[in-house]
């Protein structure tokens, strides 16, 4: 928090930040589905394409997370909030990595 | 910490009182709900990369025979502004700014939700017609049942849009009708965080 809690917020000061907040998550979403696009008509190695691609929807679920879902790291709600979140995410790792791997290793040994 | 976030989402703050308190438990419990619908479809994300290969494909078609960039992009493009309207639907609820400018943006998210689902139902036509059942392989189970279950998600979303503007409409915007608002509006930028998963890995990486 840079701005000192006075018990008053100027309603029109933090409208202006909510909506500025929104439009960036828009550009930057906007930017990086295109630039996902442009990548797979791009001219490249498909090894680069693929990179470019799940780099740009790492970024862009980030900014929805941010911007859309005002969700963050920086505090502001309640703990329970935030380990929700990330014992979900992990536990979902821990899933869908491990199904991924397996699978992809089986797949290797029948080739 | 500031009194004014208690959740996940943009809060209707303390001007709201009662409303505002209420949302905290009531909101977090539906980020609960979110949180396990994100392991489905986590699972099903990894079912599909999983199958996507000539085993998984088995002899049926494959993305490439199936697969319209251009319509994946035009339901990706009415995912996004519909996405963004809903901050018209949030900021409209938090500043009280009436009951007519919180109808009339539902109903471009509500407007824009169903041209995805247009356009994604007529894929899903013109890719059964190419024989790119559910039963043809593996992958296309996994590839219906992941992009299907999205799909039915955003109908249930729209449905969820039109039974608060009855609501709205009805009752006004009272303090049920703010949490819910607040709810339905995770809900709906939650949808679109999927999406952006699934055009990534279902739809770009297999055509790269």
């Amino acid at each position: 928090m840079t701005k000192p809690n006075t018990g008053e917020l100027d309603p029109q000061d933090s409208a202006a930040s909510e909506i500025k907040s929104y439009a960036v998550g828009f550009v930057a979403s906007l930017l990086l589905t295109v630039g996902a696009f442009a990548a797979l008509l791009a001219d490249l190695p498909t090894t680069w394409k693929v990179v470019l691609i799940c780099v740009a929807a790492v970024l862009q679920i980030v900014t929805h997370l941010r911007n859309f879902l005002h969700l963050s790291f920086a505090g502001g709600e309640s703990e329970e909030d935030m380990l929700l979140v990330l014992f979900s995410v992990s536990l979902l790792a821990i899933m869908a990595g491990g199904t991924w791997y397996i699978m992809s290793d089986l797949a290797g040994r029948m080739h | 910490m500031s009194e004014n976030t208690l959740y996940p989402g943009l809060n209707l703050g303390e001007t709201h009182g009662e409303a505002h308190e209420q949302a905290e438990s009531i909101v977090f419990g539906f980020w609960v709900f979110l949180m396990s619908d994100l392991i489905i479809f986590g699972i099903l994300f990894a079912s599909y990369a999983s199958y996507l290969d000539p085993i998984g494909m088995a002899g049926g078609p494959g993305p490439k025979d199936l697969f319209d960039i251009k319509s994946v992009a035009l339901q990706t493009g009415f995912l996004l502004f519909g996405g963004i309207a809903y901050a018209g639907v949030s900021l409209a609820l938090k500043y009280e700014q009436g009951r007519a400018k919180l109808i009339a943006w539902l109903l471009v998210c509500a407007v824009l939700g169903a041209g995805f689902v247009v356009f994604e139902v007529k894929d899903f036509v013109t890719q059964a017609g190419k024989g790119g059942i559910p039963q043809a392989s593996g992958w296309l189970s996994s590839y219906w049942t992941l992009v299907g279950l999205h799909g039915f998600h955003v109908c249930c979303g729209i449905l969820w849009i039109l039974t608060m503007i009855v609501q709205i409409a009805t009752r006004g915007v009272d303090d049920t009708v703010k949490v819910r608002l607040s709810m339905l509006g995770v809900f709906w930028h939650f949808l679109d965080l999927i999406w952006v998963g699934i055009f990534s890995l279902v739809f770009l990486v297999p055509l790269a």
